[in-house]
Order: C-alpha cells, then sequence, then structure tokens
C-alpha cells in the first residue's frame, strides 16, 4: 500500500510531537514556537485538505460574480471603458490557467476598473459598484473567516 | 520619494533594494555570541557576553537575550533586537532606540542602551536593551502568538486597567516637541498632515507587497484618502499599544514594561485608540467582549481613557481610524507578511503564514463599516 498524502502528515506530526518538541531545550523558545505553529498548520491543513479543491472552486465562482455584477453596473469615461473591456476580456475568455491564477487576474482586473471609476466614472454609478463590492466582499470574507476559524484567531468563529 | 515622514519615506526606498536579495538565513545563535562578542571589545572593553539564547514570541524581530559581564559591576541582562530582511512590519531601530530614551521615566519602558542604526556591525539594523523582567501573558497560558487572545483573568484584569490607562494617557500627552527625536517629524503643515502621511507610508507598502488584489482593500484605500479628518491634537502614538505588548510582574500585578514602539509616530491618537478597539486584540468569553481582555466593551474604555487623560474622544475621527487600522493590519499580515514569507526573506515564515489567516477578519470589518458609512 502507498502511503496517502494523510498518512505521511500525520506521521510528520507525530515525528515533531513526540520527539522533536521534547528534545528542544527550554530556552529554546523560539524553536519550541515554529514547532508548535508547524504541527498547528499541519492538523489545520490536515482537516482542510479534502475540501479545498471545493473552497478553491468557490473562491473563483465568487469572483467572477463579482467581475460580472461590476461590469454590468459600471459605466463612466475612457478608463473606465477600458477597465471595463478588459474585464469582459477576461470574462468571455476560455480558463485554461489554475483556479487561484484566474481568481488573482479577475482581482487584478477589478482593482482597475475600481481606480478607473475614481478618476472618470460617473458618481452615482461609481457608489452602486461600491456597493456591490462592499456586500459580495463581506459575504466573501465570511466564508474565508469560517475557513480559517481552525488558526484560533477570530473571536467570532474560533470559539474563543 | 512618497509624500510621508522624511525618515521613513528613506525605509520605504531602501526596502525595494532588498527585494532581489535570496532568502534570508538566519544566523545561528553561535554567530549572534561571536558578533556580540567582537561589538563590545570595542564598545566595553573587558566585558563578557554569555548566555546568549534566541527569544520567541514576536512576529517582527529577531531577538536574543544575553548576558553582559563587566569587571566590578554585576552581571546584567540585555536584549538584542535585530531586523530581518523583510517582516510583518517596516520600521527602524533608530527610532525605537530613540523613542524608549524618550520615555525614561515617564511609563516603564525597556532602557535602550546600543544602537547600530545602519547594521555596520550585526549585518542588520539593531538596537540593545536591557532586559526587563516580567510575562506578557499568564503562567496558565501556552502559546500565545504575539500575544494575540491573551486572557488576564481575575484578579490581573482589574490590577493591569488603571496601569494601561495611565500608561495610555501619559503617552499622548507627552510633550513630545521638547523631546530628544530627531528620526520623527511633526506634521505640522495642515490638520491632515499627519494623517495623510500615514496614509500614503501604509499605501506605498500595500503597492510594494500585495500579492493579490482585494477589491474591498481598493475602496478602503479611496475612501480613507478622501475623507481624511482634521487633526486636533498632535500626539506620540504608540502604534500598538494593547495587551500582549506590555510585560508585568504576575505576582505583583505590576506593568513592569510597555514594549513594541517600532511603529509609534505623532499624529492622530484616535490611531491608537481604533487599534486597541479591535476584535484580534482582544477577547470573548461567554458573550462577552473585552477590550485588552479588560475593558467590558469599547463604552467602558472609552469613559475610563476620557477620564485618565482629559482627551475626548471624537466618534467620526474614531471611525475613520478603525477604518485606517482594518487597512493597517490587512497590509500587516496580508500583504507585508505575505510577501516577506512567499520571498523567503524572514526567519518566522510558518508564523507569518499563520498570522496571514486573520486578512479575512480585517476584510470583513472593512466592508462593514465602509457599508456603515459613520459611527453608529
Amino acid at each position: 500500500m502507498n502511503p496517502s498524502v494523510k498518512d505521511r502528515l500525520g506521521s510528520v506530526v507525530r515525528a515533531l510531537n513526540g520527539v522533536v518538541l521534547p528534545a528542544l531545550p527550554k530556552e529554546a523558545s523560539l524553536a519550541q514556537e515554529q514547532v508548535m505553529l508547524a504541527m498547528g498548520h499541519i492538523q489545520i491543513i490536515l482537516a482542510q485538505m479534502d475540501a479545498a479543491p471545493v473552497f478553491v472552486g468557490e473562491e473563483l465562482a465568487d469572483v467572477e460574480r463579482m467581475a460580472r455584477d461590476v461590469t454590468a453596473a459600471a459605466k463612466g469615461g475612457v478608463e473606465t471603458g477600458l477597465a471595463i473591456a478588459l474585464l469582459d476580456t477576461l470574462l468571455t475568455s476560455t480558463a485554461t490557467e489554475a483556479p487561484e491564477a484566474r481568481t488573482s487576474a479577475l482581482q487584478d482586473a477589478i482593482d482597475l476598473l475600481l481606480q478607473a471609476l475614481a478618476k472618470d466614472g460617473d458618481p452615482a454609478v461609481r457608489k452602486s459598484v461600491q456597493a456591490i463590492v462592499l456586500q459580495q466582499g463581506a459575504a466573501r470574507a465570511e466564508k474565508d473567516r469560517r475557513w480559517f476559524a481552525a488558526m484560533g484567531f477570530d473571536i467570532d468563529y474560533s470559539g474563543g | 520619494m512618497i509624500d510621508t515622514e522624511p525618515h521613513l519615506a528613506g525605509l520605504l526606498e531602501a526596502r525595494k533594494l532588498r527585494r532581489k536579495e535570496p532568502p534570508y538565513e538566519p544566523q545561528a545563535d553561535n554567530a549572534i555570541a561571536g558578533l556580540l562578542g567582537s561589538y563590545f571589545a570595542t564598545q566595553l572593553p573587558g566585558a563578557t557576553v554569555s548566555d546568549v539564547a534566541r527569544l520567541g514570541g514576536g512576529a517582527s524581530k529577531e531577538q536574543f537575550s544575553f548576558t553582559l559581564t563587566q569587571d566590578g559591576a554585576a552581571a546584567q541582562r540585555y536584549v538584542l533586537r535585530m531586523d530581518p530582511m523583510e517582516g510583518i512590519t517596516e520600521t527602524s531601530r533608530q527610532r525605537e532606540y530613540e523613542i524608549l530614551k524618550a520615555m525614561q521615566g515617564v511609563i516603564p519602558v525597556p532602557r535602550p542602551v546600543w544602537l547600530d542604526a545602519e547594521g555596520a556591525h550585526f549585518g542588520r539594523p539593531a538596537v540593545i536593551m536591557e532586559l526587563v523582567p516580567g510575562s506578557p501573558k499568564p503562567s496558565n497560558m501556552t502559546l500565545s502568538v504575539t500575544g494575540l487572545g491573551t486572557v488576564l483573568g481575575d484578579p490581573l484584569r482589574g490590577q493591569i486597567r488603571p496601569q494601561y490607562l495611565d500608561m495610555l494617557a501619559k503617552i499622548h500627552n507627552f510633550d513630545w516637541a521638547s523631546a530628544d527625536l530627531p528620526s520623527y517629524t511633526a506634521p505640522t503643515a495642515d490638520p491632515k498632515q499627519a494623517t495623510r502621511w500615514l496614509i500614503n507610508f501604509w499605501k506605498e507598502l500595500l503597492e510594494q507587497d500585495a500579492l493579490v488584489r482585494e477589491p474591498v482593500i481598493r475602496l478602503a484605500t479611496q475612501w480613507l484618502e478622501e475623507n481624511i479628518p482634521d487633526c486636533e491634537k498632535l500626539c506620540l502614538v504608540h502604534g500598538d499599544f494593547r495587551t500582549g505588548n506590555y510585560l508585568f510582574d504576575e505576582a505583583a500585578g505590576i506593568v513592569t514594561a510597555m514594549l513594541d514602539w517600532e511603529m509609534s509616530y505623532i499624529g492622530d491618537l484616535h490611531g491608537d485608540l481604533a487599534w486597541l478597539l479591535q476584535p484580534v486584540f482582544g477577547t470573548r468569553i461567554d458573550g462577552v467582549f473585552r477590550v485588552s481582555d479588560i475593558f467590558e466593551g469599547e463604552e467602558d474604555f472609552i469613559s475610563a481613557y476620557e477620564t485618565a487623560s482629559g482627551n475626548t474622544i471624537n466618534r467620526e475621527t474614531l471611525h475613520y481610524f478603525k477604518v485606517f487600522n482594518d487597512w493597517k493590519s490587512y497590509i500587516l499580515v496580508s500583504a507585508l507578511g505575505m510577501r516577506a514569507a512567499r520571498e523567503q526573506h524572514n526567519h518566522q515564515d510558518v508564523l507569518l503564514t499563520f498570522l496571514a489567516a486573520t486578512g479575512p477578519m480585517f476584510v470583513a470589518d472593512l466592508a462593514k463599516l465602509l457599508s456603515e458609512g459613520g459611527p453608529q
């Protein structure tokens, strides 16, 4: 039987916890801290591993939705027009890159549009685009917070 | 050059040159011991360095404790704080040295003793200060990354509360104009310059380091630039005042030192207040949110602060700085921290990628604050 990724990562955590951490001298506080953080990372990665492809796909779907909605709402001068055209091109192109890369490219293009709207966008239109970004950005951030709740920092989601 | 404090504008330029450097290799403890030995051979001939140990607990600097023994004097413990190549903040050891000197006798702070501002000896900028006894967290707490989530509990909450307020009041009422702070520049050109400089500094860091363009962060940047409030009173601002950044004697319930002055500046006191009010720096236990685990909610802190300091809080300005601090926090963890980790330019990549998970909290709060448009 080939060792699974989960088996291998699990064995790394056991080695760090059972052998490496106890072997560190008491005064090696940074090394202790880093070993504990490394174990924490791996344990959370293990817990997230099965759901990670769905998470990444949903992240892309959310940014595509925002891109479509802001493109439909935006109006303005030359700079805004160019930014809308770029977003349109990205949205209608066939995705060949990895989901993370497409998410990033769409975020870059939305960023350009938000800057363009500040320069030559219609003020009322700019406000409605901002409302879309804030509403959808908040919803996306809530999903991200739940995803990272196990890190223990979030007093609303981490059970602190 | 960016339109910000001149000393900080210099830092922003210098960091661009470090970007193409190869991965950072932390120096071994015995190499640091050697550097300290050669440093004190010229600074304090005859002194000996021993017990060099790397310290944990922070997210921004490489820190080492050591003992210095001189003829005819008791052995003394010190802390060496060195800049990594890149980190979660971009700050100046020279300013840290100056402000710690200026605050001697004002509130409890470590005494800075030696400065290698350009890293001529240590390879990276470094400051050496006396080691102050005390702990940033109670002994019953285990790992607490950078002090986040520190639960003081009772009776420490009640014991530290008046000291916390007194320190903050003394910082904000400090006579900075008479202090010897040559690397600080007072933003006196107009009432918005202090905050404009602040925005320009952090915006430049975001531009240099962002790995992704988060749309809510762009809106926050625009809102901050378009809504800068007048600064009614130029104050010394600590920049990272919160539980987790002071040491205390647990048995006596006494604060022994306020730490982490590296982000201090002269500006609007609301910057400190909105910073320490952030949920991430407080606790929520049994449904009760405590600011810095001390004050039962925001209003408890605000009224206590106003009484202790004599300063009045402007709710509109506080709202502005809540937006600013969420934005700044995102830049710290999601831009600078992630960039430093991605470039392998730090000794704590594993911590930086852990801390970056706080980024969505700041985005969520920014979206809420910007949607509200003003104090609720």
